[in-house]
Formats: structure tokens, sequence, C-alpha cells
């Protein structure tokens, strides 16, 4: 039988890759479509808002990342214990989704143009400490953002470190919850095994 | 009895706005504090981000303008009938958020004529952008998402109501659908009445 879920977003981790780690911790068996750059324009005037990701379920198309990651979050239990954690997980990746189109910018598809790229870097950097600082305040101590379970917003604070820890490797040491947070999401099984055989990609 | 929840924000619509209009539609109570912008650098260590709003409830504190919002919708039985309503809400609020930063810097903190000009032109195209999107996928009975009003129709009228009387009058009319859904919110009686009451704002944005 089909898989339920068909989730559908270029070749990279990025915006998709937590969504993908839900269904990899609650072994949720999905379609894992990915569209080349070339077959992108073909593609577009299918998606409700001509982006990527766009999650299809129940014969319906959903778009934008975070609701599509966090409607997969409340279908694995992933999404809070309650209303407040709910709350609380989302304002974690309000604050740390942001960095991840700026580090594309600073990592991947930076201006050629030296002293440009050396004025975004800083910009991204500065803007990065705020926000990594701000989320180690608030972070929980034993090795999860909110309450004492895996949510999406780890997943989210994953995706993220790691595209931060291959730019500038070390980084994250420097936030030793946040660090804990981490090696939470890698020691979980599924996610681990998942994170072995997932496509390799730059970002 | 002091209400259940406090929300503290800066003396304007903007962010806040949502939440409040929430309030007020499901009839509950609440604390509406105002900071002005000259008190906010005394307040903002106070606050778990060093941003406002911030939502006090239950002994907890919740940032984030949006995530605040969501709650309250959940909290008020306003963010979805059904998992996948909800995901539609949030996709439209997605969409519509950056419009509030973006006229904000228009309307209210531009550096100079210049710098007005340029950022109008950018702020036209991404509201023809973001309001286009949401016509095409938006519901045609008056809310954007199924048939009763969610939070995703008041984070509309709050950018909309903003669009029209702050920076440029009559653009509403190119979204028929979302204009329908703008009059549904506003012949809401509990909103009528809240917009007749609710403070001019330090700016009217």
């Amino acid at each position: 039988m089909a898989p339920k879920y068909k989730l559908s977003y270029f070749d990279m981790r990025a915006r998709a890759e937590p969504t993908r780690m839900m269904f990899a911790a609650a072994g949720i068996d999905f379609e894992d479509e990915r569209v080349s750059f070339d077959g992108w324009p073909a593609v577009k005037p299918t998606t409700p808002m001509g982006q990527l990701p766009v999650l299809e379920v129940d014969g319906f198309k959903l778009c934008q990342s975070m609701p599509i990651a966090r409607f997969v979050a409340k279908e694995t239990g992933m999404a809070g214990k309650t209303n407040i954690e709910q709350a609380q997980a989302d304002a974690f990746v309000d604050e740390i989704v942001p960095l991840l189109p700026t580090l594309y910018d600073v990592a991947i598809d930076f201006p050629t143009d030296e002293a440009k790229r050396a004025e975004q870097a800083a910009e991204f950097e500065k803007d990065m400490v705020r926000r990594l600082e701000r989320c180690e305040k608030l972070c929980g101590s034993n090795g999860f953002l909110v309450g004492n379970s895996l949510l999406w917003c780890d997943l989210v604070l994953h995706t993220v470190g790691d595209n931060i820890e291959n730019y500038k490797p070390g980084t994250l040491k420097s936030y030793p919850k946040l660090s804990r947070v981490m090696a939470s999401v890698n020691a979980n099984p599924k996610i681990a095994a998942w994170i072995a055989k997932r496509p390799d990609t730059t970002f | 009895m002091a209400p259940r929840y406090k929300l503290t924000y800066f003396d304007v619509r903007a962010r806040g706005e949502p939440t409040r209009l929430l309030f007020a539609a499901a009839g509950v109570e609440y604390e509406d504090v105002r900071i002005t912008f000259d008190q906010w650098p005394a307040h903002k260590d106070s606050t778990p981000m060093g941003v406002l709003p911030i939502l006090e409830v239950d002994g907890i504190t919740l940032s984030q303008s949006m995530s605040i919002a969501r709650f309250i919708a959940r909290e008020t039985g306003m963010d979805g009938k059904t998992r996948l309503e909800r995901a539609q809400a949030d996709a439209f609020v997605d969409e519509l958020e950056e419009l509030i930063p973006k006229m904000a810097g228009v309307v209210v903190f531009p550096k100079d004529k210049k710098d007005k000009e340029e950022k109008s032109k950018e702020l036209d195209k991404l509201i023809a952008e973001r309001l286009g999107k949401c016509e095409k996928l938006s519901g045609s009975d008056g809310h954007l998402v199924g048939n009763s009003l969610l939070w995703c129709d008041l984070v509309l009228f709050n950018i909309a109501h903003n669009i029209e009387e702050a920076y440029k009058a009559g653009t509403m009319q190119d979204y028929p659908k979302l204009t329908k859904v703008c009059d549904t919110v506003k012949a809401n009686p509990r909103i009528a009445k809240w917009m007749t009451e609710r403070p001019a704002g330090q700016f009217d944005f």
C-alpha cells in the first residue's frame, strides 16, 4: 500500500529535514520526493504557493515548511505535551529557523565579491550569536529545549546546528545546553539510523 | 480575580494585535499592558528573549508573537477544526507575517525620504506576492480556511487594515476573496466593539 504521506522538496536537508527526521523517529513510511533544480519549473505550478516543501496527505497538499513540520509533529506526538509546551516549542522554532536561509547565503550561495562576502558573514554571525544565546538561556538543562522529551523544535535546532557546524566547526561548544540537545537527537536510535542512510547533500 | 492572561507589547497594533483580536473575538478577559518605546530599555532584560510581545500565563512567560497568537487561538478554539485546517491556517500566517515588519519599515521607521521610497517599492512587490498567493488559496465564503473565523483571518485583517489605513488605500480591491474575509471579521460584533474601544496607540500601526 502506498505511504500515507508524500513529502516533496529539493534534494537538500534544510527546511524539510525536521519533517523527515520526525517520520524516521516515529517509524512512519513516507515518500521522500526530491525535486532537482532543473525539474522545478515543471513542478512549481502544481504546488499551492509555488514553493517547496509540499506535503501530500489524505488527498490534500499542505505548504510552508514549518506548518508542515508542526502538522507532522502533532501526528507523531512530538509537538509538545501541553498547550504551553507547544507554544514554547513554537517560539524556539521561530527563533532558530530564520538562520537557515541566511546561513545558506553565507555558506553555500555566497557573493563572489570578497568584501561583500565578509560583510554578509559578519552580519550573519552577529545574528547567529544573538539567537543562539537567547535559546541557550531558555533551553532546558536535561537535553531537550522544552520539557523532558524530544520535540520537533529539537530537530529544527539539530538541522540548523548541523549546518552551522559545517560552516564553522566548534561553534556550538559555546552553548552547552544546546549541545546537549544536539547529542539527544543524535542518540535517538531511529534518527541516528536515518542520518546514517539519508542522501548526502551539502546543506 | 486577576485575568489569567497578561499580554505585554508596545502601544501599537502590529505584532500584538492578532492576539488582542483573538481575546476580543472569544470574549476572554486579559491584561493589555502597553510599553512606550521610552520605557522599553528598562523592561528589556526582564523578558525571556529581550523582545516583545510576551504573554504571561500560569506562571510561564511565552515569547514570539505568532507562537503566542497560535497558543491563544488553541485556547479559544480558533486555530482550526481539524489537523489539516490548523496546518492550512498556519501556512496563511507564515505567508502574511513578513508584511508587518516590512510595512513598519515604510510607515513608522523610514530613515529618510529616499529610504522610504526604496522600501515602498519593495513593500509593493511583497504585498502583491503574498496577497496574491493568499487570494488564490483563500476560501470563497469569507474565511481563509474552512467555514469559521480562525486566527489566520485576524492576522490578515490586522495587516489589511494597516495597508488600507496607513499605507495605500484601495490596495485590497484587487483581492476580492481576502476583502470578503476582512468584511467577515469587521462584521463580528465583538471585534467591531473592540475596534471602537481599542487605544489609538503610540503609532497608528
